[in-house]
């Protein structure tokens, strides 16, 4: 038995690979945001679920529709535009018309990730450059909120005020309470009702971010699995709840309203879009949970989560700088002086 | 006692189980042996015998002069029948004697020694005769790495039992049926060093051999302070570097060397065989590895003489499925190399053969880098391969030095670990030896400008 008669396959070291694969870790994200997702359609009805379709659909087809027309590799089945897909969905209001989510989820993964380069090349996160293009293209559309009732349709008879709305029109807790409870989502107006339909989430707002009990759970699972790195979300959550305080906002309110909560689990973790290191995905979370709360207090919008986000994006680049000490590193003085024994 | 362990690392599946506890098997008469006259790093080594010569089990083949040298001998007793280059473990051809079996059985070695009388030199003298390399996988003249210089003082000798590599007991099942030669040979290092603590380290999926060894340290421990420490069953927990860090919580520095911080690593197969030449003036002229595999129907440990071609094993020790082989490794899974054929000689250094199914060996696409940080976790020696692999794509080779790119040992864990399967390890070999070629060129035009 000298040699075999079948060819071996020689590669270099090493010859074992993690079970871990791109298409298993987003899986893991639809994973979470299935729970969030579907208590939107619970609140929203039917426009919700096309919303939602449309936007992955549509996800879908511009990754490989674009990749086709430039001659480039068809996608591994990675699930990725896919994500993308129903992030920006859970980030509009449900009554957004659908051919304006299509365009917004179309530009998203065409403009903001694949011009850029395909997977893992891209600078912004799509989904919330998606996002921002909707507002800038149809402000009126993307700002117009209604409430929770499981409808087939939503009319002028059903839009509402969110809660960051109300506040930043000059309301106060009392003014959110009443609101509630006239929309018939709450049963009192005291301050302990609204801190309760805000965690549970049944108020007006973008199709996922109002359930921070849903959330959540969805960032826990993402924790288990190791899919998420807990620094980013708990630095943008943590600098949120201390900005809010020292500006003089209400700092609960602030964590459980808007879409922070989802921006700081599902955002803030995006792998290609954040800093890679433990320091640079720290000091990452922290300035979008400052900016966030600064467009909260000063800016034009009721709610600067997607900008603060964005505007870190752009540093992500410097954050990627602050490597970790490596093992056995000898400062450069040390060193000379080593050298010279 | 408490599991020590170092920062980084990965936990790969172990797949001892098909050769865990299996008996060491001697085959020690194949008709022939393919002998590599170079099993070193040192200046290339001459034969000292010709076609046709008779050789007696134990005696030296090659040698050369040279700091990093280190002497061959006949692994059989025999005559010479050829010396020409053969493929050799590492994938490349190198000059080997081949000795075919006269079935003499005649031995020429070398008189006992009683390491703890004779002189230093003598007992390093001894060491080198006997041809000893790490055993472990690196293959360091062992003569060398005992006699550090005297600005380098040694406080910690640690006998690496730690088997992290997936597949391979051998280690495992030379500490469970020899272990007074470790021990023995433990302080037979520790004597010639001038130390005085010596530890044996191993991973907690033996931590059934502590005893053994607490008794064994009893008997053949010649008084010294030898202790057992427990670490984390990790992948790379075997590494110098690594079970230095657990052990003593010293980091050797960047660019050094284990004496930097006072240790010196050995590993068990090489304490076994530094004192076998002592107590039977037995040079290095065999070796125990783990056979394993998918598609190997009879994985076990098995001892042979060095130069012993894995396809003359007899099919009692050898037997496997040719159709699903789908990859020859010489070494373990993470940093072993994969070679085209059966018809390759153990070497000092070989620590496993594994013969790998189509699913075991499975090779995936490359994907893009999604910049998810696993391999930054993973990383044994804390660097950040995602960064060094991003720069090397750029072209820019000092950056990635500066994210640890030299520092970067090979252990295979970032690769493991990445989800798009980038061969990290593969482009960060490449990049090393870019490097190196830009230093070396750099360095070159300053040459004749000194004033």
């Amino acid at each position: 038995m000298a040699n075999t008669e079948r060819l071996t396959l020689l590669s270099s070291s090493p010859h074992l690979y993690a079970k871990a694969d791109t298409r298993r870790l987003m899986g893991n994200v639809l994973m979470a945001l299935a729970p969030a997702a579907l208590f939107g359609v619970a609140l929203y009805g039917l426009p919700a679920l096309s919303t939602i379709v449309v936007s992955i659909v549509a996800a879908i087809a511009a990754d490989a529709g674009f990749r086709r027309l430039v001659g480039r590799k068809p996608g591994i089945g990675d699930l990725s535009a896919m994500v993308t897909g129903l992030l920006l969905a859970l980030v509009v209001p449900p009554s957004t018309p659908l051919w304006m989510t299509a365009l917004g989820s179309i530009f998203a993964v065409v403009v903001a990730k694949e011009f850029f380069g395909g997977l893992g090349a891209n600078i912004f996160n799509p989904a919330l450059i998606g996002r921002a293009f909707l507002i800038m293209s149809f402000p009126s559309a993307i700002t117009t909120w209604h409430r929770p009732g499981g409808f087939t349709v939503l009319t002028d008879a059903t839009t509402s005020a969110t809660p960051l709305n109300i506040v930043k029109m000059g309301g106060s807790m009392a003014d959110v309470g009443r609101n509630f409870v006239d929309s018939g989502l709450a049963a009192g107006a005291d301050y302990g009702s609204v801190l309760r339909t805000l965690f549970i989430g049944n108020r007006a707002g973008c199709i996922g971010e109002s359930s921070i009990l849903l959330i959540l759970a969805g960032g826990v699972f993402l924790l288990l699995t190791r899919t998420i790195d807990w620094r980013a979300p708990v630095a943008m959550l943590a600098v949120a709840f201390a900005a809010s305080w020292a500006f003089g906002l209400d700092p609960v309110f602030g964590l459980l309203s808007g879409g922070l909560v989802f921006g700081a689990v599902f955002m803030v973790t995006d792998y290609v879009s954040t800093p890679v290191t433990s320091t640079g995905r720290l000091i990452f979370g922290a300035g979008a949970g400052l900016i966030s709360v600064l467009i909260r207090k000063w800016g034009g919008y009721p709610e600067g989560v997607s900008y603060g986000i964005l505007i870190m994006n752009c540093a992500t680049p410097f954050l990627d700088k602050l490597i970790r000490t490596k093992y056995g590193y000898v400062a450069p003085v040390k060193a000379k002086k080593e050298a010279a024994k | 006692m408490t599991i020590k362990s170092f920062k980084g690392g990965i936990h790969p599946p172990t797949r001892k189980e098909a050769s865990v506890g299996k008996p060491l098997a001697y085959f020690m008469e194949p008709k022939q042996v393919v002998v590599p006259m170079n099993q070193h790093f040192g200046a290339p080594n001459q034969s000292l015998v010709k076609v046709g010569d008779t050789v007696k089990k134990g005696q030296r083949i090659a040698d050369a002069e040279g700091r990093m040298t280190l002497p061959v001998h006949a692994p059989i007793a025999g005559m010479v029948k050829k010396i020409e280059p053969r493929a050799q473990s590492n994938n490349l051809d190198g000059p080997c004697i081949i000795i075919e079996n006269d079935g003499s059985g005649a031995t020429d070695f070398m008189p006992p020694l009683d390491a703890f009388a004779c002189t230093k030199e003598e007992a390093l003298a001894r060491i080198r005769d006997a041809g000893i390399g790490g055993m472990g996988g690196a293959g360091f003249p062992v003569y060398v790495k005992l006699a550090p210089p005297p600005n380098k003082p040694i406080d910690t000798v640690i006998a690496n039992g730690a088997e992290c590599e997936p597949y391979l007991t051998i280690d495992e099942q030379t500490m469970h049926e020899m272990p007074e030669k470790v021990v023995e040979g433990l302080a037979i290092v520790m004597r010639v060093v001038g130390v005085k603590k010596g530890v044996i380290a191993m991973e907690e999926d033996t931590v059934n051999l502590v005893p053994v060894f607490e008794k064994a340290i009893a008997a053949a421990g010649h008084g010294f302070d030898i202790t057992v420490q427990v670490l984390r069953e990790k992948y790379p927990q075997g590494g110098e570097k690594m079970i230095i860090t657990a052990v003593t919580g010293r980091q050797v520095p960047s660019g050094g060397l284990p004496m930097d911080v006072g240790c010196i690593v050995q590993n068990v197969g090489s304490l076994k065989a530094i004192a076998d030449a002592f107590l039977e003036g037995k040079p290095l002229i065999d070796r125990g590895f783990t056979l394993s595999g998918g598609a190997c129907a009879t994985p076990g440990n098995i001892i042979v003489p060095i130069g012993t071609l894995i396809s003359d094993l007899p099919p009692e020790l050898l037997a496997y499925d040719a159709e699903k082989l789908r990859k020859i490794l010489f070494g373990g899974p993470m940093m072993g190399v994969a070679v085209p054929r059966m018809d390759i000689p153990v070497q000092k250094n070989t620590s496993g053969v594994l013969l790998m199914t189509a699913k075991e060996a499975v090779a995936h696409q490359e994907g893009p880098c999604i910049r998810c940080g696993r391999c930054i976790k993973a990383c044994s020696c804390l660097l950040t391969p995602v960064l060094m692999n991003a720069a090397l794509q750029a072209g820019e080779l000092e950056e990635s030095e500066r994210c640890g790119l030299m520092d970067c040992v090979e252990c295979g864990a970032c690769s493991f670990a990445c989800p798009s399967h980038i061969q990290l390890v593969q482009r960060f070999r490449v990049g090393k030896q870019l490097l190196r070629n830009k230093k070396a060129a750099m360095a070159k035009p300053s040459a004749g400008v000194k004033a």
